[in-house]
């Protein structure tokens, strides 16, 4: 197995992910639970007690689990088929539907809303257990598409050749040869799914208002725990439900892994521009088409709708610029928030994030691969808590503990930058983990053999081989920053506000020109993401040499 | 391990700035505010430069987060003014001890029914006040209902939207209307009849007004807003409309939210803090508040803009007395009624 090929400096790998967890992590989120729970141990036994004894919140348990499960299950039914035709096949304007594809990553949830509701024509759909999959399936099928595409398009053609010619069908050669071959992406991507809906906090709460399902709300933990901690004399039950969150996904990664590690078969992922695209064949083209049609309606017609909306809200509906020329003139209020900053503190945080990013997640990465036997699973599932940490805890623990001395962070954007790294890192691990645990493990052993160091496999045959996966990671590192909404607010400054905080600000008011604003403003984050997505593809293929 | 190295050095040089950066000493007075708080570029630069401070605003959520965050902070407060606390989320503050008390030069002109809703407590000072209502989209040319009890007639059936008191201060503000008007063991049928009447429920303004409201996103041509709301959509209209596109539905008597500052304590630039509410006070800053903030100034008289007009309404104020569990029960209660 490809982890267990004579290094053993795993812990060592994990210091750059240490050095972040354990202050903008471990102490805000243990100052937080400890708060909830330990002040007065009778309360908080009562409280536990009280939790537990709960159905209500046993039904919230199931349903989240239940929701993320088919959230899960739908964007890897339309995200593999998709994955494939980026991998494979030659067409139009693939960078930028693959640049697209991926925008509705860092959409606030209350634009996703707006935006719907814009394309459906009426609300029938809001409050029901299928808006909110569908919005998962809209925000999440591009880290399907993306992690599995890369891996895909990086597969030897040989050995599926070889299995061609050895006799096997084209279904035994795909799920025999190819499928295993993609397991550890398909996974990642999966595991990632699942933890991102698991934790749904905006999506849930705004398409879901007023639904029900089997009775009870749609209400996932993060939702609950989120009006929970609003009300400080409940922050005991808060903890709890907190704790139950951040417990099971600890115990769903650990099995992952545990179970990824088991089923992983090593395959020979080449690291240069891999396999020439083929002449499409005329199943390739049905796919095609079937493919766009699908995206087209699930992903480009409601961010059509979007730009739709900006440009018509205000005036007498004809197309209007309106809202744009809107947003450049200062209201002389201190409200105002210049777009053109927006955009520029947006893109710093995003580019520090996705460094400190690209260097703590392919090292904690690494990591993983060379902890021995039974402790990597456990290791991979603390490594991903960041994104398993409900948001209002997460930030009142960073108020609550960055407060004094040197050390009183409110206000600094540094602090800011610390919370986003936190959550992008976890998107490059499983990238890149992904990539390592697909290499041929007889590859590094030989390096090994020819008198190689660790750090020499790691950088010239390792390294190399991932590459590809640690752009895919960055590119959602950068989403995820561009994106965040839950952090941000809380430590939001007008010095330094980003997009999502300008969107919210412009929706603080009644009035249609403030909704245009808010709009305008959703337009220029999906243009600047776009933008940004290509910016890092062009870098993808200038910058990776074949090793 | 040249990526660890390159870490450590991030990390301690972001440490290092951030520590050099916040030491400004007090020449910044930093004022918390709920995120409605708005304000002229020009009346905040005129005491910048009358007392020499740079002022530095902070947006720390609505009502109940803005408190929250002060007593989360008790004694080591993360600004020196706070602004934005009102007379629900004001009772939890009681208790904790994080506001120093301080009589503004005009608290004697603010009406003595607005300090009342403080219980003339000198730990904060009123600045503005308005009324969480119902307003109708004219577009659905209904009649306006014109009672509570109206609402849970056949004719509204899934027309009304209203935001969880939990997580958001609109819907606490109008929970306590409903609870002054029906009283206890009355409120709570109200709002079970309520829920059988397909009212919908959502956790902030922003959802509830953009989101579901039928003169925006939605189908509901009632939502739970404030008085003032028809005059911003005046003002903000595009193009440019003779009378609102909504209206004031004023179901019965209202709970007036007032909105109040108060110096935090430990603030290490108390002078300063209490300058600033002074200025809260003046003419200057009072005169800008229904323009900047869509709520009304608690100074008597203070000259208003035409068109807020729209957001003159007759009100019976509502009268309520309950302290901080009382209203945790209500919303608890609210909470097994509605939420489950």
């Amino acid at each position: 197995m490809s982890f267990a090929h004579g290094a053993r400096d795993g812990w060592r790998w994990a210091i750059p992910a240490l050095l972040l967890l354990a202050p903008f992590l471990l102490w805000p989120l243990g100052s937080m639970l400890w708060r909830g729970v330990a002040p007065e141990g009778v309360t908080s036994g009562r409280a536990i007690a009280e939790v537990a004894g709960d159905r209500f919140y046993w039904g919230r348990l199931a349903f989240t689990i239940g929701q993320a499960l088919a959230s899960t299950l739908l964007a890897l039914l339309i995200g593999i088929p998709s994955a494939y035709v980026f991998a494979m096949i030659r067409f139009p304007g693939r960078a930028i539907a693959r640049a697209v594809v991926t925008a509705p990553f860092v959409m606030p949830a209350i634009v996703v809303a707006l935006a719907f509701i814009e394309l459906i024509g009426d609300v029938g759909l809001l409050g029901t257990l299928w808006v909110i999959l569908l919005a998962h399936a809209f925000y999440n099928v591009s880290v399907v598409i993306r992690l599995v595409s890369g891996v895909w398009a990086n597969l030897d053609p040989q050995t599926e050749e070889a299995a061609r010619l050895l006799g096997a069908g084209r279904v035994a050669t795909f799920t025999r040869v190819t499928l295993p071959a993609l397991y550890p992406a398909i996974a990642s991507a999966s595991a990632l799914v699942f933890i991102f809906t698991f934790t749904s906090f905006g999506v849930v709460l705004l398409l879901g208002a007023g639904g029900s399902f089997l009775g009870g709300p749609l209400d996932t933990l993060e939702v609950s725990i989120f009006r929970l901690a609003t009300r400080l004399v409940e922050l005991p039950a808060a903890a709890i439900l907190s704790l139950v969150q951040l417990a099971t996904t600890l115990a769903a990664l650990t099995l992952y892994s545990w179970l990824q590690r088991r089923t992983t078969a090593s395959f020979v992922l080449r690291a240069d521009r891999a396999r020439p695209l083929r002449e499409t064949s005329r199943a390739e083209r049905a796919l095609l088409a079937g493919v766009a049609v699908m995206l087209g309606l699930l992903i480009v017609a409601p961010l059509a709708a979007l730009v739709h909306g900006a440009l018509t809200t205000g005036g007498d509906g004809g197309v209007t610029g309106a809202n744009f020329a809107r947003l450049f003139e200062d209201t002389g209020r201190v409200s105002y928030i210049d777009p053109l900053q927006a955009v520029r503190w947006s893109l710093s945080f995003a580019l520090g994030a996705t460094l400190v990013a690209a260097v703590v997640g392919t090292a904690a990465a690494t990591a993983i691969t060379r902890t021995k036997g039974g402790l990597g699973p456990l290791v991979d599932g603390l490594l991903m808590l960041p994104l398993a940490v409900p948001a209002v805890v997460l930030g009142f623990g960073y108020l609550t503990t960055f407060n004094r001395g040197w050390y009183d962070l409110r206000g600094s954007p540094w602090l800011l930058l610390a919370a986003h790294s936190l959550i992008a890192y976890p998107f490059v691990l499983r990238a890149v983990l992904a990539s390592l645990q697909s290499i041929d493990p007889r590859l590094p052993e030989a390096a090994r053999v020819l008198g190689a160091s660790p750090w020499h496999v790691w950088r010239h045959v390792e390294l190399p081989i991932a590459t590809r996966a640690l752009l895919a990671g960055s590119v959602f590192a950068f989403a995820v920053s561009l994106g965040e909404f839950g952090a941000t607010l809380l430590l939001r400054r007008r010095e330094f506000a980003t997009m999502p905080i300008a969107i919210f600000e412009a929706l603080g008011r009644a009035g249609e020109a403030n909704l245009g604003r808010a709009l305008a403003m959703a337009v220029v984050l999906l243009l600047v993401t776009t933008a940004s997505f290509l910016a890092i593809e062009r870098f993808r293929y200038r910058e990776v040499s074949p090793f | 391990m040249r990526a660890i190295s390159a870490i450590a050095v991030l990390v301690a040089s972001a440490l290092i700035f951030a520590a050099c950066s916040d030491d400004e000493g007090p020449t910044t007075l930093t004022v918390i505010t709920h995120d409605s708080f708005d304000a002229t570029e020009a009346v905040i630069a005129a005491f910048e430069q009358e007392h020499g401070v740079t002022v530095t605003l902070v947006k720390g959520g609505d009502a109940n987060q803005v408190v929250n965050r002060a007593i989360l902070n008790s004694g080591n407060p993360e600004a020196d003014v706070l602004f934005g606390v009102d007379n629900l989320a004001f009772r939890r503050t009681v208790e904790a001890g994080v506001f120093d008390n301080y009589k503004a030069k005009r608290r004697d002109e603010i009406p003595a029914d607005v300090l009342a809703q403080f219980g003339d407590s000198t730990a904060v000072t009123p600045i503005d006040y308005g009324y969480v209502n119902i307003n109708l989209d004219r577009g659905a040319e209904l009649l306006a209902p014109s009672t509570f009890e109206e609402l849970t007639t056949e004719t509204w059936r899934g027309k009304l939207v209203v935001e969880d008191p939990a997580t958001s201060s609109t819907g606490l503000q109008f929970l306590a209307s409903t609870v002054a008007y029906f009283g206890d063991g009355g409120w709570q049928d109200f709002w079970r009849d309520l829920k059988a009447n397909d009212v919908l429920v959502t956790d902030g303004w922003e959802d509830a007004y953009y989101v579901q409201f039928s003169q925006w996103g939605g189908d509901r041509p009632l939502v739970v807003s404030y008085t003032s709301s028809p005059a911003a959509e005046f003002l903000f209209a595009d193009p440019p409309v003779d009378r609102p596109p909504t209206e004031n539905v004023i179901p019965g008597p209202l709970f007036r939210q007032v909105e109040a500052a108060a110096v935090l304590n430990g603030t290490q630039a108390e002078e300063l803090a209490r300058e600033f509410i002074d200025f809260m006070l003046s003419d200057a800053f009072q005169k800008q508040i229904p323009e900047t903030m869509f709520v009304y100034p608690v100074i008597p008289g203070v000259e208003t803009p035409d068109w807020w007009q729209w957001a003159e309404v007759d009100v019976q104020a509502a009268t309520l007395e309950a302290d901080q569990a009382e209203i945790d029960d209500w919303i608890s209660e609210w909470t097994e009624i509605m939420r489950r």
